[in-house]
């Protein structure tokens, strides 16, 4: 691609010049690598398979190069032999996957290249990455932001999604064009903002171009028989632009907070909704009040039919290709064994509720002692939509090609996808040396629609306690033991950790996930983990050995599956 | 004629102790948002007075919490001795950024926080994992940076405070 070849030959120049200057003052050079490998070993009991190439790695390098109001940036990915979960959803290949070219002054952003970006809460685009979970919808084009007075800002956006390591951009059909504008009052109107008032509305228009030439051979899974179809929409039936908007209010005064944003889409056949037409829409709404020591949160959210791709084709397993971000609003857990039945957002049909107090017993109390005791209470439900088929659907003995159904739209469906309530204490003791952190959290989780294995409900009660105990002032001792008892799926899970630090620079450690309740006694695996980790500044250098459960890897409420591994890991980051 | 010449050589063979005065990035200049919304320049964080802290932080990160949570304990002594203040800016996304104030608040912590809800300050400081934490002079230059938390961890974040000061 031609313009790729001269914003490459440009940065070069630009990188080469500043080299020669050292670092002066012409600018700086930053950047960050990566480079996570491992060495597999095979284990059936755990379904870890025989890999051919055993050792493999992910690495990275990114190079910015900055200048007052000036930046150039180019990324290297070499993933020719990724890991294996990398592998398996497709995350493959090696070539300069970013490049990009950014002035900004007080007025003015401009980019050219490679881009990320958001608009209000992602519902009509979210260009992001997360490399954990191998995501990265970056687009490739040209974008502006404006800041025409104080208090406005307008983005434009033009751009070609990134699909994996298909660079073949020329040949792509597909492109995502969109425009958001927002207006703060509280900092246009100075009378606004010295009354401690915040009060923001914006809007954004998304549009996602995909050509239709030829009638398109679609395979899916129908909705009444549940089997695998093969069928054709003629291609003067599939719409070739299709359009989002949204639009979006925040408010905040003394503590009190309110947002809330709706989302609309139009009809968009494709293969997560079954190729339907009907609109699709989303709508989050989120009250909050916090002051010293005390702060609640709850929030009611609504998704219908808003998996929105840059190609109509991709199917619902994968993230890839999505311009949009719908999320998961419950609460993330950082205990290990609720991690294996974290709550997956579900763009396409859920409607729920979610709630979440904290509160600090103040210091120097009696019951406070001399840190106080902070708890957090938190609840959540969602719930599917509900879907009432239209006749054309139910004559036709498909939805393929209709209007689909009806839903109501503050109608909770049927069927529970998932619901949690839990609470948990942290208390630092008087002498400053024990901390206590205590948690119980009840899960219900519907495995058949969450994790696509049609399984009785799951319900799980866990119990998690973690001492932490400071030797002195660089040693430290943490001791975490988490238990999950449960009847359904695998049964009961017990998991231990033991950590031990050198501030600032190592940690060693040892766990255990045990699946002491399967009902297969073959299967009553030790999922054991040894790790170390050597941290100077901003280098990591991390070596462990262990096994990995087969399961799902959820991170901001977007989940992937993730084989189950064994083996050696070396993991090197660093940024400069 | 020569005279000058002989300057600019001399003046480009001491370049490089020149420029050292200058060898430190400055903090990129990203918009950020308050925990009342308001939009944030990361330019807002030197007044040319004292040295700033950065931590990128999040409400599911532990060693995030653990950090800033032990850095609360001797903030006050920090904000007497050097003047310091300190920008807790979050990545949360869209997900748990209501979460945040509510967090926050509820701790009692008296830091800046910020919300950085697609990672672009992220990004722009090339930041592969949180918890990251750098502390920048009174120029905005960052002179120091560090990646994850280890109790005592904040023992050398006073050194090097205590390093500018002299």
């Amino acid at each position: 691609m031609k313009t790729r070849t001269i914003i490459i030959a440009l940065m070069l120049t630009v990188f080469a010049g500043s080299a020669a200057f050292g670092q002066s003052k012409l600018g700086h050079i930053s950047g960050d690598f990566g480079f996570n490998g491992m060495y597999y070993i095979p284990d059936s009991i755990i379904g870890a398979k025989e890999v051919k190439e055993k050792v493999r790695a992910n690495t990275w390098l990114n190079l910015n190069y900055t200048n007052g109001g000036f930046t150039a940036g180019v990324r290297y990915e070499f993933y020719s032999f990724p890991l294996i979960d990398f592998e398996d959803i497709g995350y493959k290949g090696q070539g300069l996957t970013n490049y990009f070219l950014d002035y900004r002054n007080d007025f003015i952003q401009v980019t050219a290249g490679t881009f990320y970006e958001q608009f209000g809460n992602g519902f009509t685009l979210r260009a992001y990455e997360d490399r954990q979970l191998g995501i990265d919808n970056s687009l490739l084009g040209a974008r502006i932001r404006v800041t025409p007075y104080k208090g406005i800002t307008l983005k434009g956006v033009w751009g070609i999604e990134r699909k994996n390591f298909d660079f073949e951009y020329t040949k792509r059909h597909d492109y995502v064009r969109g425009l958001d504008g927002e207006i703060s009052f509280g900092d246009m109107i100075k009378k606004i903002g010295d009354a401690g008032v915040s009060f923001s509305i914006g809007g954004s228009f998304v549009s996602k171009y995909e050509k239709s030439e030829n009638d398109m051979y679609i395979n899916y899974i129908d909705f009444f028989s549940e089997m695998p179809v093969s069928a054709i929409l003629p291609a003067d039936k599939i719409p070739e632009n299709i359009a989002t908007w949204a639009a979006r209010l925040n408010f905040g005064y003394k503590g009190f907070r309110l947002d809330g944003e709706f989302a609309h889409k139009i009809n968009d056949p494709n293969n997560t909704n079954n190729y339907i037409y009907k609109n699709g829409n989303a709508f989050l709404l989120t009250a909050s009040y916090s002051m010293k020591g005390f702060g609640v949160e709850a929030s009611f959210i609504r998704s219908d039919n808003m998996d929105f791709r840059s190609q109509r084709n991709i199917s619902a397993s994968t993230p890839l290709l999505g311009i949009n971000y719908i999320p998961a609003v419950n609460r993330q857990y950082t205990y290990a064994l609720l991690g294996n039945y974290t709550y997956a957002s579900q763009p396409n049909g859920q409607i729920g509720v979610q709630a979440q107090v904290n509160y600090k017993i103040p210091k120097n109390t009696k019951v406070g002692g001399k840190y106080g005791i902070d708890i957090t209470v938190n609840y959540a439900r969602f719930h599917d939509v509900e879907q009432v088929l239209v006749s054309d659907a139910v004559a036709h003995q498909t939805v393929k090609g209709t209007e689909g159904y009806t839903s109501r739209f503050f109608k909770f469906g049927d069927n529970l996808l998932y619901q949690d309530v839990g609470i948990d204490f942290s208390h630092r003791f008087n002498n400053k040396k024990w901390k206590l952190d205590l948690a119980y959290n009840f899960i219900t989780y519907n495995l058949t629609i969450l994790q696509g294995h049609p399984s009785p409900m799951f319900k799980g009660h866990n119990v998690m306690g973690k001492v932490s105990y400071k030797i002195n002032n660089k040693h430290a001792l943490k001791l975490e033991i988490d238990h999950l008892y449960a009847k359904e799926d695998d049964g009961s899970w017990l998991y231990g950790l033991l950590e031990y630090s050198i501030a600032p620079n190592w940690f060693i450690s040892v766990a255990d996930q045990w699946n002491y309740g399967n009902d297969d006694k073959a299967h009553r695996t030790h999922y054991y983990n040894i790790a170390a980790a050597y941290v100077i500044k901003t280098t990591r250098i991390a070596l462990n050995f262990g096994k990995t459960k087969e399961g799902i890897l959820c991170i901001g409420g977007v989940c992937r599956s993730v084989p189950a591994s064994y083996g050696v890991g070396l993991s090197v980051t660093t940024s400069f | 004629m020569k005279r000058i010449l002989l300057l600019a050589v001399c003046l480009l063979a001491f370049s490089p102790i020149f420029a050292q005065e200058n060898n430190h990035p400055r903090i990129p200049s990203v918009d950020v948002k308050t925990i009342d919304g308001e939009t944030f320049s990361t330019k807002q964080m030197y007044t040319g007075e004292h040295p700033f802290i950065i931590s990128l932080w999040a409400t599911w990160c532990v060693p995030c919490r653990e950090e800033l949570e032990a850095i609360s304990m001797v903030y006050d002594d920090w904000v007497e001795e050097f003047g310091v203040t300190l920008f807790a800016v979050s990545i949360d996304d869209s997900r748990s950024a209501s979460k945040v104030a509510p967090f926050v608040r509820s701790k009692g912590w008296e830091y800046v926080v910020l919300q950085d809800v697609n990672s672009d300050l992220k990004r722009a400081l090339n930041v592969v994992d949180v918890p990251f934490l750098c502390i920048c002079n009174k120029y905005g230059e960052i002179v120091w940076s560090h990646t994850s938390y280890a109790p005592g961890g904040e023992e050398e974040i006073y050194e090097v405070l205590k390093s500018l000061k002299d």
